[in-house]
Order: C-alpha cells, then structure tokens, then sequence
C-alpha cells in the first residue's frame, strides 16, 4: 500500500501565483483536465434530473450554473450546488426553455420547408438564407442567455436584451462551441454502438462545459465584468 | 485567553514513560517552541495538548480549564502536522472548508474563513486545486490555512517545516513568525531544528528523555545554559567542551586545558567556582569565541592562546570552521575566510573567556548559573 500512499501524498510541481494565465484552447485543455472528474459525475447528474423530461431546462441550466464555476476556476461543491441551482432556476429555465425550444422549432421548420421550396424556386434561397442565420443567431442567443441567467439575476427583458447583445459581438466562440456539441454527438453516431458510453459519461457536461467556455467570455463583457474575473471572488455567483 | 498551564504532565506506555512529570506555563499569545532530539517526548507533550495522546498522569488546563479528558475538538485548538495530512481527493478549498462544515457552520461564515485565511496565506489562487498540484511550501501553507479557519486560541504545529528544502524552510520560518504576529494567538511548535527554535521562538523549552532541561529565551539559553545537554545542543557547530582543572591565580581562577591556563573571568561569580578549586570540570567555549587575531574590544586579561592542530577547514562563505585538535580533544573554530591555515598545521588560536561556561563533570550541571 506503500505506493498507493505515495501516489497520494507524493509533492506536485507548485503553481506559480504570477504564471501567466493560458488563454484559449490551451485553458480549455487546462480545465478538462482538471475537471474531467468533475464533469463525468456531472453528466450523470444531469442524466438523473432530466429522466422527468419536464425537468430537462432546469437540468440543462443547473448544469450551465455548475460549469461557470468550471471555467471561473471556483470551488463547487457539485451535488449541493447542481441541487440548489435546479431548483433556483426551475420556473425560469422552464419558461426560458418553452420560448427558445419554441423559436427553435420555428426556425428549424422554416429552414426545412424553405429547402424543399427551393429546390422548385430558386427565389426561396433568399428566405431560406435568412432563416438559417435567423436560427443561427437564436441558438446562440440561448447559449448566451442561459450563462447570464446563472450568472447574475436579471429582469427577463434585461437578461434577453443581453444575450442578443452578447450574440452579436461575439458569435464565433459560441458558434465553436455549438460546433464541438455537434460533432461529439456526431462522434456518437458514427462510432455506435461503441461509443454508447459517451452520452452517459461526458456528451453532455462536456458540451456544456464547451458553451460555456466559449460564451462566458461574451457574457463577462455585457455584464461589464472586468475582463478577467477574480476567481473566488465574493460576488463571483 | 489561552495560557497554558502543564503540572507533573507525564505519558506512558504500559512500563515505559517517555514524558516524565512535565511543568510548564506558557502565557497567552506565546510563542512556545519545544525542541530537543529525537524520541524526548516534545512530539507526545504536544500530542497530550491536542487530545491526541491520553495524559497518563498530571494536568494540562487551556484558559484555566482542566482539558485531561476534553475532547480534541473541544479544546479550542489546531493542529498542523508535519505531513500536512491534506485530503488528497478534496480542492485545497474543502480541505480548509471541512473542519467548519463537520462543525455545521453557516456557509457565508465558512466562506468568509477560507478566503480570509488564503488571502493572509496568499494562497487565493490554489483554491480550487487538488493537493497532488501543490509543491511542498504550499501545502504546508494550505495546513496551515486549515488550521487558522477554525480560528483557534491555540496552534499546535508538530515540525511543520520538515519536509521542506532548506530555502523554502527559512521563507516559511518567517512566515509562520509573521502570522503569529497577526493571530495574536498562541502557538506551540515542536522541531529537532535548533534554528527554527532559535529564530521564532519566545521561549524554547529543550527536552531530554521526556524531561525538560531549560525553558528560557533562544538568547539567554545561548548565554545561559544550565547544562552541557543545552549548551551543546544550542549553537552550531556545538559548543566546544573542554576538561579543565580549576587552580587559585590571584583573585581570580583559571581553567587548565591541555598545560595551558586560561583566565576566568572576573565577572564570574567566584563563590560558585571556589568550591571546584583543585577540581575538575569542564569548560565551555563557543566556536564563535576562537580568534585568530586578539579582537581590539575584549579586554586582554579575557584572552587566552590556544595552540591546536589543524585537522580540516570548511569553508562556509562568510567564515571557516576550523576542526582541530588540542590536548587529545577535538575542537571547533569559527574563524574569518581570510585565515587558512594549513591542515596539520598547529594554529593558535586566541580563546575569548569572557562567555565561557563552566559545567560539573558529574551533573553536567553549570556551575555559574
């Protein structure tokens, strides 16, 4: 058992106070790795509280809440704190949900009947055009809107009004990481049945923790946070 | 208020005692450190304080309270063991947040602890790492931090400096003594590091073989040992003791070592050497009191030569230690880096008296103090 012991006790490398802070995909990496363990109980955690269905939004925004502090490099206390968030924002994630899962549909629709016209009437492209970015622009508005909500309480018109705001002076990140959503889910399918684990390990924390990561950013400057938040700040929630 | 108070304190194991009838106050806000070689009983005296180890016999009162058979979590107290004993799956955050959650603290309140604490620390930005990323010095930080959360009267810290390299180990000496500034609480500090004792504490209590040798100040234990145990464990290189007959000059005394006479002097108290007139005993002198040169601010008749023969010199950048030999003992010299003698070569030395000891050669008790 020896070993074991010393595997336990064995001195780390230190970290250096003043080291610079990595940026990007460097920090993404840094985070993941940190928290790998983190995110796998998190994933299951959500799997668990949105067996309802109906509990899914609040699942999806306790989640979100859990992994800002992820990416803010704070102390969670994961089952209290995903707890306390899923029942915090139930009504307002549910409400939040309904509406965007509406303008979602919508936007999917149109896009899907604008194709099949457009195959017929070269005109319809234009609308077709305008409905992707349309539903583009709603995605990423939700991906926003859902980090300001667990980030701060706003009024709704408020924390609409600044998500559309934060969609619009960066889009890209959030974009990237609607991308990596996409093909983790896409890595699912095409390596079925063998990549059966993955939803139940990490699809789903790992996703959010990429939305996160890449619209925080976005959020930190609507919200007129200082550009690099001081983790473990007291007002940090 | 947190004095301390230990009467006949004692400890032992089935036959054995390893802490004998121990007799100690230590006052509010003192810092107290214990110190004495290894298996003297500092680490158990200090594990008997935490309700670690159950006190065989005597009494142990924190704040005027009997605490003989209080709780550890009761006494108002915390510890800082030497291998930090940090929860190895839990982020430094939790490792200091969990003694106040077993509490069932409010969470503002425990908040409020752990970023105060990593704030004096300056640990703010390990919060929320894992020990395995955590060098040797911030780990001891991160035990330390643990303990200041719980805001106790009393520190225990059981060789919180000795799994650290000897850079970071004085950082941390200096740190610690700034805390204790800033706590305003009191702290006992067990080491075998003689400097440690030296350079932080208020009082040093030495330790023998469960007994207690002398409670004083690092500098009066340095001027004033009360045996040859304290005197050569106080100091390095360690006092150089000496076999010497004390014989009638004058007025005053002189101590023969190896056919030479070297004066005592006259501030010392006469009516304490007299009984030893014709008599053996043995003479004390610091390394640091070989010269190789007369200093110009010693009076003359405090100097003595010394001749000795030159075994082996270690240069140590500021100075030299001179190992040598005379009259068949070894002796120790701290002389300056410009003297460099020849090994084997037989050096005098001029030997100032003036902070000599002298000590009993059965009690090894000193016999001016």
């Amino acid at each position: 058992m020896q070993w074991l012991r010393e595997m336990w006790t064995r001195e780390g490398p230190g970290i250096p106070k003043d080291a610079p802070k990595k940026t990007g995909l460097a920090l993404f990496a840094e985070i993941l790795v940190r928290e790998w363990w983190e995110m796998v109980k998190l994933n299951i955690l959500f799997i668990l509280a949105s067996l309802l269905v109906v509990t899914l939004p609040a699942a999806l925004v306790a989640m979100a809440r859990v992994s800002v502090t992820f990416v803010e490099d704070r102390n969670t206390y994961l089952l209290r704190d995903f707890t306390e968030a899923f029942l915090r924002y139930f009504w307002r994630a549910t409400a939040w949900g309904l509406v965007l899962a509406g303008g979602l549909a919508i936007g999917i629709h149109a896009i899907v009947a604008y194709t099949a016209g457009a195959r017929d009437n070269l005109l319809l492209s234009v609308p077709l055009a305008i409905a992707l970015v349309a539903t583009a622009f709603v995605t990423v508005l939700a991906c926003h809107l859902i980090i300001l909500m667990v980030m701060r309480d706003l009024p709704a018109s408020r924390l609409l009004r600044l998500a559309a705001l934060a969609s619009i002076i960066r889009p890209l990140p959030a974009l990237a990481a609607l991308a990596f959503v996409a093909s983790l889910w896409l890595a699912h399918i095409l390596f079925y049945p063998v990549s059966v684990f993955m939803p139940a390990t990490f699809n789903f924390s790992l996703g959010m923790f990429a939305v996160v990561f890449g619209a925080h950013r976005a959020a930190v400057m609507v919200l007129e946070l200082p550009p690099y938040r001081k983790p473990h700040a007291r007002n940090a929630s | 208020m947190a004095s301390i108070s230990l009467k006949e304190l004692n400890k032992s194991y089935g036959a054995l005692t390893v802490v004998h009838d121990i007799d100690l106050e230590i006052a509010d806000k003192e810092f107290i450190i214990l110190v004495g070689p290894s298996g003297c009983g500092k680490s158990t005296t200090l594990r008997m304080i935490a309700g670690l180890e159950e006190i065989s016999g005597g009494e142990l009162k924190i704040g005027g309270d009997v605490m003989n058979d209080v709780p550890s979590k009761d006494r108002d107290i915390a510890m800082v063991f030497q291998n930090y004993a940090l929860y190895p799956h839990m982020t430094v955050y939790k490792n200091m947040a969990f003694g106040l959650q077993l509490r069932k603290v409010s969470r503002d309140y425990i908040d409020a602890q752990v970023q105060d604490a990593a704030r004096i620390l300056d640990i703010s930005h390990l919060l929320n790492r894992k020990p395995k990323a955590l060098s040797g010095g911030q780990r001891q930080r991160v035990a330390l931090g643990r303990a200041m959360v719980r805001n106790p009267a009393v520190f225990l810290l059981d060789e919180p400096l000795s799994n650290l390299d000897a850079k970071l180990r004085g950082t941390m000496r200096s740190e610690i003594t700034k805390l204790h500034k800033r706590l305003n609480a009191t702290f006992i500090y067990v080491t075998h590091d003689q400097v440690e004792a030296m350079t932080m504490a208020d009082r040093i209590v030495v330790m023998k073989d469960g007994h207690i040798q002398q409670v004083d100040t690092p500098q009066n234990l340095y001027d004033r040992p009360v045996n040859m145990f304290v005197a050569g464990f106080i100091g390095a290189p360690q006092m150089n003791m000496l076999p010497s007959t004390i014989l009638r000059r004058g007025e005053g005394y002189v101590a023969v070592f190896d056919g030479r006479e070297l004066p005592l002097p006259a501030h010392f108290d006469q009516n304490r050497i007299a009984p030893y007139e014709g008599r053996e005993l043995v003479l004390g002198i610091r390394p640091e009191n070989f010269h190789e040169l007369p200093p110009a601010d010693i009076a003359p008749e405090n100097l003595a030569p010394l001749k000795a023969v030159v075994e082996l010199a270690e240069p140590m950048g500021s100075e030299v230690h001179l190992n040598m030999v005379a009259g068949g003992r070894n002796l120790i010299a701290r002389v300056s880096p410009r003297y460099r003698p020849d090994i084997g070569e037989e050096a005098t030395l001029v030997a100032d008296m003036t902070n000599a000891q002298l000590f009993d050669k059965e009690t090894e008790r000193s016999i001016l103090y």
